[in-house]
């Protein structure tokens, strides 16, 4: 994919438009639909009738290869695949926050990512954010805050927080963190926590 | 010495687990050969199913069953007696009769879950439809029946001489009357439902999300025809419940049926549309409140009718009068009665405050009326009209500070400046305003829990209770009250919940989890500590041997007698004990003669666009009185996360049931909206410390061996949106001189008239 030509909110080039537009590249390569004895011939695998695509990407630091269905999602991948179960599944269909990782550093939705499109480049999930026992800044402020009730919305909350400060240059007041973070529902409504907790974790980060 | 941290700021045990993404959810365990199921459900609200086709998903990759109402493989019985209130009345799955838009109809099991999805949509269903009953309007009304705690849902007290309620009302000098409507609400936990079923034999582990775990393993038996001891329901990181995880739904038992026929561990998660209609909701309803005052505002007649769905297959009695109406004020003449109408929609469920948040907003958008008719201030009304004893029963409070509420909250807020008249405070494009209300919520006790305290050699203690962390604050709350109790640090205390194999635990519903737990483990505290002296004495290595337990004294970990001082760890250890423990005796109710309540007071500002109809609150204070504050910082968390509910209530919520398919048109959420971050503005909130003497038994005198600093607590996990949707109605009152009696107040209803 030709990450120069996308621009926009999904900056990160990994959108799920973006795979059905810019990647027919990958599709053409191995084909999306072929026969059972075709797919074994060919030289990308099938499993059940679909042509398997291998995804190389670092997530969380370390190599990994994994061949996924092209349809898989960044989400799902992670969670069912890669036994990273941090990454929580809200509502599927980006409108919750709750599956929020990086890629590449910039924040996405990875239940609208598709994980064929993370090849060459980095995903990073809750799980890859602490440094062994020591957590993260993000994480350490939302503990102390109590920026989190249920904690099922908190790591894509964490991973939105980290990319607006880390990528995004943060924000310069309450206001602006409540409205670049209303992307990730809280429904036990720890917001104002959040905030606190962002405003703080954002000192030490910068 | 380690000073307790009873009402102090407490970071959550598992707050680690949460921010790491190690917390283990439901649907985050896995077993080996894990099968995945996937649900199809009713595109008709009411009829039967005439065919289901499974062959195009049976025929797909990775299918492994398709199970298709009406199905015969899966084993699923009647739930009788006790539990039969528990779940839904139709067996999932088991007959072709559908009942509401969104029913399970057909579940489909493969091998992975994007398998069992893509062949999910390949089911196709045909019916025979029926035209649904859906209007609370037209269907007939009867009864509500008995309220939750078992009072009667109508009532009617007449001063003497005083023929009716409408003979009171039309004797008053000033009479308010106003009628509320609100949509269908969802608790839209973010976590969907998700089932893990594994079986060993005839004993089945479920990893569920559930608010009560003892009762709804116990109706799980039940649907399963197995014995109760067969299930082990394991629920320790649940993702919101807001009252959608109390009832035992179709999800849970299809997955362990399933898994069951199948031989293999089965996986079953709900998408978010279909929790909107399998895992409940608030009902819709209609609200009257009359209330007749002297020109002074005294109150001399309060009447609060209502008119709610009740769904077929399982439903919550809306009775939202009972602890508002019946309770507030102080009147003469009292009347309350609530109907409901038989509709064909999904089942209904009780959703935080879920009488009382409807009901307070009808009745205190009617006290504000009140108050605008009489020209008192809407704080002062209220001070005006405050009961001392509880009106619907004449009992006392156990303890009440709600005068304490108001006086502070306004004193915080800044009341004192307002201009009551609407519309006098505009800047350039908002008109600003402010609102109160009252927030009431009834604090039961339930019977039957049980607490064990273990203490172990190495000086640290296990408190284990089989209630559920809701994202409450549970789990920190019971280290808490245990460490309080034995007087340890809490870091050296681990709270065990969530799992069923536990003692008996408090329903995490109800804002009752707390007042019910702590008396339970400052019991058991009390047992092991009175056991670990009469080890002392008993135990041939120990120093005490042959003395009696009189001579010793527990102290902070320590035992003292005699000359001599060891911490219990190191009494274990010397005579070679791993560790012991003790259960409490299982709790009971409160002792009679009194009613218990928390209260509170919510202080609103918003503004209104002029040119958009648009609001957003600004401001927002809110004073409760709940008992004693166990862990501030958790606390604190769940008051604001309930005011927020209300702003959703006031604002945003809302589902409307289509008239002529019964469908409920919102199932994302995209068009069922709940409050965001930009939404909420920092909410003020003080918790007045007043321990209840009477809800959790005795306070503690300080006499006795065991810490008692956690007694007369009271649940607090619903008083938050009781109340506070109101608060934000009447500001917007006060902004815009425009009263919005249909919640949520969206901005169509108020632009015509800016
Ligand atoms: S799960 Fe991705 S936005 Fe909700
Ligand atoms: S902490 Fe529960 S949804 Fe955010």
């Amino acid at each position: 994919m030709n990450q120069e030509h996308d621009a926009g909110p999904g900056r990160s080039g990994v959108s799920r438009r973006n795979f059905l537009g810019g990647g027919l590249v990958a599709a053409a390569v191995t084909p999306l639909l072929t026969g059972q004895a075709e797919a074994k011939a060919a030289a990308a695998p099938t499993v059940d009738g679909v042509a398997q695509v291998t995804v190389r990407a670092a997530v969380n630091g370390s190599p990994v290869t994994v061949r996924v269905d092209p349809r898989a999602t960044l989400l799902d991948t992670l969670r069912e695949r890669l036994d990273l179960k941090g990454t929580k599944k809200g509502c599927d269909r980006g409108q919750c926050g709750a599956c929020t990782v990086h890629v590449d550093g910039r924040r996405v939705l990875s239940c609208l990512t598709l994980a064929a499109t993370t090849t060459g480049r980095e995903v990073t999930t809750i799980e890859g954010l602490a440094d062994g026992d020591r957590l993260h800044p993000m994480q350490q402020a939302f503990v102390e805050h109590d920026g989190l009730q249920c904690g099922f919305c908190t790591p894509g909350q964490i991973m939105s927080a980290v990319a607006m400060v880390d990528d995004e240059g943060g924000a310069d007041s309450d206001d602006e963190i409540r409205e670049r973070m209303s992307g990730n529902i809280c429904r036990c409504s720890a917001y104002p926590r959040i905030v606190d907790a962002i405003r703080d974790a954002q000192q030490v980060m910068r | 010495m380690p000073r307790s941290q009873v009402g102090r700021d407490t970071d959550r045990v598992d707050g680690r687990l949460k921010v790491t993404g190690a917390a283990e959810y439901s649907g985050d365990y896995r077993a080996a050969d894990l099968a995945h199921a996937h649900l199809v459900t009713s595109t008709i609200a009411r009829g039967t199913i005439t065919s289901i086709d499974p062959a195009a998903a049976l025929a797909s990759p990775g299918v492994l069953r398709v199970y298709a109402a009406p199905e015969s493989r899966l084993a699923l019985y009647e739930v009788t007696g006790q539990a039969a209130g528990f779940t839904e009345n139709y067996l999932p799955l088991k007959s072709d009769v559908v009942r509401f838009h969104g029913q399970a109809v057909a579940m489909v099991v493969a091998e992975t879950p994007e398998q069992a999805r893509d062949a999910a949509a390949l089911v196709t269903v045909t019916y025979d439809a029926q035209p649904p009953r859906t209007s609370i309007a037209d269907e007939p009304h009867v009864p509500a029946g008995p309220t939750i705690s078992g009072a009667p849902s109508s009532l009617e007290i007449l001063a003497p001489g005083v023929g009716s309620i409408d003979a009171a009302l039309a004797a008053s000098d000033v009479v308010v009357e106003a009628e509320f409507h609100q949509n269908v609400q969802h608790h839209v936990g973010m976590e969907p439902h998700a089932i893990l079923a594994v079986w060993d034999g005839d004993q089945v582990t479920i990893h569920a999300g559930a608010q009560i775990p003892g009762p709804y393993a116990l109706a799980m038996a039940q649907r399963l025809g197995i014995l109760p001891q067969s299930v082990r329901l394991i629920t320790r990181y649940v993702g919101g419940g807001f009252g959608a995880r109390v009832v035992l739904w179709s999800d849970t038992p299809l997955a362990a049926a399933a898994a069951r026929e199948l031989g293999r561990p089965v996986r079953l998660v709900l998408t978010r549309e279909q929790m909107f209609t399998l895992t409940g909701h608030r009902s819709h309803l209609t609200q009257t409140v009359r209330l007749g005052a002297s020109r002074q505002g005294v109150l001399n007649a309060v009447s609060h009718r209502s008119v709610a769905e009740r769904p077929t297959t399982i439903a919550f009695t809306m009775t939202p009068a009972h602890s508002t109406s019946d309770a507030l004020y102080r009147t003469p003449n009292l009347h309350v009665d609530a109907q409901v109408a038989v509709l064909d929609i999904p089942g209904s469920r009780a959703m935080r405050g879920p009488n009382e948040a409807p009901g307070a907003f009808a009745l205190e958008t009617a006290m504000d009326e009140l108050a605008v008719a009489t020209g008192v201030d809407p704080v002062t009304l209220r001070l005006r009209n405050q009961a001392t004893a509880h009106p619907a029963t004449g009992l006392p409070w156990s303890s009440k500070h709600l005068d304490e509420c108001y006086r502070l909250g306004a004193e915080r807020f800044g009341w004192a400046g307002r201009s009551a008249t609407p519309r006098t405070r505009v800047d350039g494009q908002w008109l600003y305003g402010t609102g109160m209300a009252t927030a009431i919520y009834p604090a039961h006790r339930r019977a039957g829990v049980v607490a064990r305290v273990r203490l172990l050699d190495d000086d640290t203690a296990v408190v284990s209770t089989a209630t559920s962390d809701l994202g409450t604050g549970s789990a920190t709350m019971v280290a808490i009250s245990g460490a309080d109790a034995l007087g340890i640090p809490v870091q050296r205390v681990t709270p065990e919940i969530g799992d069923t194999l536990l003692p008996p635990g408090a329903p995490a519903v109800g804002s009752s989890g707390t007042h019910a737990t702590v008396p339970m483990v400052v019991d058991a505290a009390r047992n092991v500590i009175a056991e670990l002296k009469r080890l002392a004495v008993t135990a041939d290595r120990s120093p005490w041997h042959g003395a009696a337990v009189e001579d010793l004294r527990y102290e902070r970990g320590i035992l003292h007698g005699l000359g001599h001082s060891l911490t219990f760890g190191r009494l274990l250890t010397t005579i070679g004990s791993p560790g012991i423990y003790k259960e409490s005796a299982p709790g009971g109710q409160p002792v009679p003669g009194y009613v218990h309540h928390s209260f509170g007071a919510h202080f609103c500002e918003v503004r209104v666009n002029r040119f958009t109809g648009e609001t957003r609150v600004t401001r927002f204070t809110t004073v409760a009185d709940v008992g004693r504050v166990i862990n501030a910082k958790a606390a604190r968390s769940q008051l604001v996360g309930g005011v927020i509910f209300g702003i959703g209530h006031a604002l945003l919520e809302e589902n409307h049931l289509e008239l002529d398919t019964g469908r409920l048109a919102s199932s994302t959420l995209a068009d069922y909206l709940v409050p965001v971050n930009a939404d909420v503005p920092d909410i003020d909130v003080v918790m007045l410390d007043r321990p209840d003497p009477v809800l959790t038994g005795p306070l503690g005198d300080g006499s006795e061996d065991v810490g008692t600093g956690s007694l007369g607590a009271r649940g607090l996990g619903e008083i938050g949106t009781v109340g506070s949707a109101a608060a934000i109605g009447n500001a917007v009152y006060n902004a815009t001189g425009i009263r919005v009696r249909d919640v949520p107040i969206t901005l169509d209803k108020l632009i015509d008239h800016l």
